[in-house]
């Protein structure tokens, strides 16, 4: 044997030892209260977590997270000598859960999709230049704002306490989620002749925001409500406007994704608010800020005048665009209203932005 | 046959979803409850469909929108602009670029989307796919079963 250190000399001698036939099987019978398990699929949908969050205490989600610091799965009997990661510190439960989240997660991992398999790309046709344009200009957009609901998610994952599993694999499913939004919507600005066109440096002001945000929570009403409440009636004018069937799909199977992380965040603001209702003027004072800075990346003039191209049918019919993307915007401000009443937060009176276009 | 609107149409279009089935376990799955509500001139017509994972749970006629499940999403409009969808999708397959779900709902016209809160009506967003190809299940239902009066035998 070579010179290795004491840790991996340690771990040679428990190979030996085992090998020898001295067997420790303590691990055998740890967790004696939590053996016994028999999770049962409920339905053809298999054996998800809400299943076996079903047996026994397993689905227990404590009210303050495990003081271990692991990655010990919630349920398992922990040694006393397992070492803190010292990274959690989302502890409580409030911070970060959803009554729907363990099913969310499911449903996101059920309705998984493919840019590259399931988008009918042979289907591209050419288009007039005006409404291509219009169309790569929205993809580089969307390209560029998309990932600001992965980066987020991915800040606080490892803050967040591991007897949370079901958030964080639901927030793991978003980052995917996301991924395939920011490549869905490349591919399309390079599949028909076009190309990326100019990034939008008033976007950044809200993913500044965003990425800024002071806590999760304060995060998450930002970004899942405001911000993918937004893009979430976005990916519905998309379907709309859709010049073929490549764009349909693609901005259907977004809808979709986005609809989830929606869900999430207002009953997470739900949950949380709840149990803080003090901290209702903090999220009152994100949302104001974030109204502004979305309001602004909603009426830059990339943006809008692609979206209104495309609403109308083209340049010569910008008016007719403009006279629905002012529609849109009026149903985009009320469904974010009406998914902060759902989360307990009433902002009619409060809204920093018109709630139509002074059009 | 199965004329629209009937029971037996919803009843043909949740056979198909449901004999379809890694199709729409490709989609994933689905859990909602959809009210289709047309109206006549003269009456108004209710169905009810439920979905429930992978499958079609149930279709039937309910004789008003107070029958309902609670957390239902309502999607309504003129007999007219239904007939023109289901047509659409029996001449091309599926619904074309202008008659999908979600086209004709967006601006409010000539569908309307609806539910008891917008968590429940984001549902309709949430499943689009799913609900979308399953209207498109009727473009294998004989295209003179979608009669002009709308007056199919109610059941």
């Amino acid at each position: 044997m070579g010179n290795f250190s004491s840790e991996v000399e340690k771990a040679f001698d428990n190979l030996s030892e085992i090998r020898r036939g001295k067997l420790d099987l303590r691990w055998m019978y740890a967790n004696p209260s939590g053996w016994n398990s028999r999770a049962r699929p409920r339905d053809e949908r298999g054996l998800t977590l809400e299943d076996v969050n079903a047996v026994g205490t397993y689905g227990v989600v404590p009210e303050r997270g495990g003081t271990h610091g692991s990655m010990a799965p919630r349920g398992c009997e922990v040694p006393p000598q397992t070492p803190s990661l010292g990274c959690y510190d989302l502890n409580d439960k409030s911070l970060v859960w959803a009554d729907n989240v363990a099913k969310l997660y499911e449903e996101a991992v059920a309705r998984q999709w493919s840019s590259a398999r399931d988008v009918p790309w042979g289907e591209l046709t050419p288009q007039p230049e005006d409404l291509e344009r219009a169309m790569c200009q929205v993809c580089t957009n969307l390209s560029e704002v998309e990932f600001i609901a992965g980066d987020m998610p991915a800040k606080w994952l490892w803050h967040i306490n591991h007897d949370f599993h079901e958030v964080k694999c639901f927030l793991a499913t978003q980052i995917m989620d996301e991924a395939r939004h920011l490549e869905v919507f490349r591919k399309r600005a390079l599949a028909n002749g076009g190309g990326l066109l100019a990034a939008s440096p008033g976007s950044e002001e809200l993913l500044r925001l965003i990425i800024e945000a002071p806590d999760y929570t304060v995060a998450s009403a930002l970004m899942h409500i405001l911000g993918e409440g937004f893009v979430l009636t976005l990916f519905r004018n998309g379907e709309m406007f859709a010049l073929t069937p490549v764009e349909k799909k693609i901005f259907r199977l977004c809808m979709q994704d986005e609809a989830r992380h929606v869900a999430y965040g207002t009953m997470h603001l739900k949950y949380f608010l709840e149990r803080h209702p003090e901290r209702e003027g903090e999220i009152h004072e994100i949302l104001r800020q974030g109204e502004e800075a979305t309001f602004s990346l909603n009426l830059n003039r990339e943006n809008a005048e692609a979206r209104a191209i495309l609403a109308g049918g083209g340049l010569d019919h910008i008016e007719e665009g403009i006279e629905k993307v002012r529609y849109l915007f009026m149903k985009q401000i009320q469904e974010y209203l009406h998914r902060l009443k759902v989360a307990g937060i009433d902002r009619s009176s409060r809204l920093a932005i018109p709630v139509e276009l002074p059009l | 046959m199965a004329d629209f609107p009937s029971v037996e149409f919803f009843e043909t279009l949740r056979e198909r979803m449901n004999a379809n089935r890694e199709r729409f376990r490709r989609i994933g799955t689905a859990d909602v409850v959809l009210v289709v509500k047309i109206d006549f001139p003269d009456h108004v017509r209710c169905f009810e469909v439920v979905f429930d994972g992978y499958r079609c749970e149930s279709a039937r006629a309910l004789p008003s929108l107070a029958a309902a499940r609670p957390g239902a999403v309502i999607v309504e409009g003129p007999y007219a602009v239904w007939r023109e969808m289901v047509e659409n999708i029996q001449r091309n397959g599926q619904a074309d670029l202008d008659h999908t779900l979600n086209t004709l709902s967006l601006m409010d016209t000539p569908l309307r989307i609806s539910a008891a809160n917008q968590l429940d009506t984001d549902l309709f967003y949430r499943y689009q796919q799913t609900l979308q190809e399953f209207f498109d299940g009727a473009g294998a239902i004989a295209a003179a079963s979608v009669r002009g009066d709308g007056q199919a035998a109610a059941s």
